[in-house]
């Protein structure tokens, strides 16, 4: 049997196909946007390509990020919360804290024994995502991808405020023209980005194991930004975008499982791999 | 109003152009009077044979005027009452009467005053604590109240129209509390997007009016056929306001059923009765000053067991919501704020630690006003539901 699971976020959409024994077949990572939204289905040929499997292979499909409510080829939708949730656990059985930072929202999940009991989420604000890093690699004319590496070698990072993107944007123009020291500055960045989702996460009263997922947590200046701000070790699965996938292809799998130990028909919905449509 | 619409299509009609009848009593002589929160002592008004007016803000309407007068990171409710009276969206009103339910409301009614000229304006004092001296000085605020209304009007208050008026309220009060009674089987016989419907429609047409709107949709709920659909979670709902359906069908969606609530927008104002008491007065003071409980008071004065036992403290707080979940067979809780609401923001923590005592799973979900709010809000339910699961 074969399970697909479909997270499609802000910025990325990520795809994992695994087997009956929870081994993954295919995983790919696509450019959500605008556009590439609605082509969703393109980057589940791709994963499907990957595989060397046909769509009608795939006994279940779940849906689940900020894109998932108008996913054609999904049988469930089930939120980002749950499955990333689901997918963390698979990797690290003992984690109680989860903090995923994506490309436009961060939100923490408390974990106990795989199961998700309670959640935080930022709803709408830039600054604590990767777009701050986005916006402000783009000001000091770095690469996003190099901006974790610099920060190591700052040995005095500079205070940033975390309020606002756009004022943490003015306060960079004001740190570069005083001349400080680049590698500075972005460490102030990376702790300016952490210590605004500790915060947040610090609601759920945080216990480790704690683990740090989405794209941000590829960059290792905010791992340690995130440790120094929280006080326990940060542990980083090997690919940290694709947790929502994994854990959306185990539920699917769990799902069908389930149905089939009890004997009752899986629940499934008629599936086209037809383009996503917008929320309605 | 529609010849012959009734019961729920009558709520569902007032709901959506709510200012129709105030506009047609107005043709006919009768005065308007706005108001913008629940501590407003509506029999008062009633006893003249004023019509009060609930205004209410507008999550669809982008909020533009009203930035000229108060900040942006403020109570977006009471930005958004402002933005509406800026727009001319209260033109017909012949005056309110607003209460010190908060500082923003305080601030935002002043503004309106200065920049909205109205025939009639009154602002109603009420302490923000519970201690010596509160019963009187409030009592002393309805005393004024009750002056400038009757010099507006140029009549008197009686007592026999005022216990009249606190009948008639009083009786709204029975009858909404019958209407929430009918949420109580599962599936619930009506849902939390029809109640606020009615709720809303109460407070945009005179008591009467609304009294025979209650008879009928009760009626109608009790034998309908078509209600809500049976759905995995009970939930209640806490928090500031709620004034738009869609808020309510984004958090109802096809896993939940809203079966009661404790907000502004909804029970609240319908929990208990106005005491006939001998000088009316002084029931009316209870009623707002005490019987009234959202968080704007600060109770603790009275009752001062925080320091000495903190569940006693939560159980004399939020007692009759244990109540709620109990007799409503709640199953999960969602505190709800609308962004920058400080006495609600600062309740929030002992809530929480109430419900968690209670074992119902509860989660926080604070937003902007506004549609946008709507999906991000959705995500938020939906893990919630997904972390509680289906009703045992």
């Amino acid at each position: 049997m074969y399970f697909a699971g479909v997270d499609i976020g802000s910025t990325m959409t990520k795809i994992v196909v695994m087997d009956g024994a929870g081994n993954i077949c295919s995983r790919i990572v696509g450019p959500t946007g605008p556009e590439h939204r609605r082509l969703a289905n393109e980057v589940l040929t791709q994963a499907l390509e990957q595989a060397n499997l046909s769509f009608g292979q795939i006994d279940y499909v779940v849906a689940t990020g900020y894109g998932r409510v108008n996913v054609p080829f999904a049988d469930r939708q089930i939120t980002e919360l749950t499955c990333h949730a689901r997918g963390v656990a698979s990797l690290f059985p003992t984690v109680r804290t989860a903090i995923d930072i994506g490309g436009q929202d961060a939100k923490g999940l408390k974990i106990k024994d795989g199961k998700l009991l309670d959640f935080v989420m930022n709803d709408k604000c830039a600054a604590g995502t990767g777009r701050f890093l986005e916006v402000l690699a783009d000001t000091l004319g770095l690469e996003l991808d190099d901006l974790g590496g610099i920060s190591l070698e700052s040995t005095k990072k500079v205070p940033i405020s975390s309020t606002c993107t756009i004022f943490a944007q003015q306060e960079v123009i004001a740190r570069i023209s005083e001349g400080l020291p680049l590698e500075d500055i972005v460490a102030g960045l990376h702790n300016a980005l952490a210590g605004r989702v500790a915060r947040m996460v610090q609601r759920l009263r945080v216990e480790p194991d704690v683990v740090l997922t989405g794209g941000v947590a590829k960059n290792i200046g905010v791992v340690k930004a995130m440790k120094e701000n929280l006080g326990y070790k940060i542990l980083v699965p090997p690919d940290p975008l694709l947790t929502g996938a994994i854990g959306a292809a185990i539920l699917g799998k769990e799902i069908t499982s389930k149905a089939m130990a009890e004997g009752v028909p899986i629940e499934r919905k008629e599936r086209h791999l037809e383009e996503v449509t917008f929320f309605k | 109003m529609t010849q012959g619409s009734k019961g729920l299509a009558k709520a569902k009609e007032v709901y959506e152009d709510r200012s129709r009848r105030a506009k047609e009593l107005k043709a006919e002589g009768r005065k308007i009077i706005g108001y913008p929160c629940i501590y407003v002592p509506l029999e008062m008004m009633t006893a003249l044979d004023l019509v009060p007016y609930r205004i209410y803000g507008d999550m669809r309407e982008p909020i533009t005027e009203a930035d000229r007068g108060l900040q942006t990171a403020f109570c977006a409710i009471m930005r958004s009452c402002l933005d509406l009276g800026l727009k001319g969206k209260y033109d017909f009103l012949d005056g309110f009467v607003a209460a010190h339910s908060c500082d923003p409301q305080e601030k935002a009614v002043r503004v309106w005053a200065s920049l909205i000229e109205h025939p009639y304006t009154h602002f109603l004092d009420v302490p923000g604590t519970l201690q010596a001296g509160s019963w009187e000085y409030f009592k002393g605020q309805l005393t004024a109240l009750k002056k400038t209304l009757e010099s507006f009007t140029g009549k008197i208050i009686t007592q026999t129209r005022l216990r009249e008026a606190i009948e008639a309220h009083n009786l709204q009060r029975a009858l909404v509390r019958e209407l929430y009674d009918l949420r109580k089987p599962d599936p619930p016989l009506i849902s939390g997007a029809e109640t606020l419907q009615v709720i809303k429609a109460l407070t945009s047409i005179p008591v009467e009016e609304g009294n025979e709107l209650l008879r009928q949709v009760i009626t109608e709920v009790k034998k309908r056929k078509n209600g809500p659909q049976k759905k995995p979670a009970r939930l209640l709902v806490w928090g500031n306001t709620m004034d738009d359906i869609a808020h309510v069908e984004t958090i109802e969606g096809d896993e939940a059923n809203i079966v009661m609530d404790d907000h502004c927008g909804g029970s609240r104002a319908y929990r208990t009765d106005v005491e006939l008491t001998e000088d009316l007065l002084d029931g009316l003071t209870d009623y707002y000053l005490v019987k009234l409980i959202p968080p704007r008071t600060f109770r603790v004065a009275v009752l001062g067991e925080t320091k000495k036992d903190w569940a006693a403290d939560l159980e004399s707080r939020f007692g009759y919501i244990g109540e709620y979940i109990k007799g409503w067979d709640v199953n999960g809780v969602i505190m709800q704020l609308v962004r920058y609401c400080d006495p609600h923001g600062f309740e929030q923590p002992a809530i929480k630690d109430y419900f968690d005592s209670l074992g119902i799973p509860n989660t926080y979900l604070e937003h902007d006003y506004s549609e946008g709010a709507l999906a991000p809000l959705r995500t938020r339910v939906q893990g919630f539901l997904e972390v509680i699961g289906p009703k045992a």
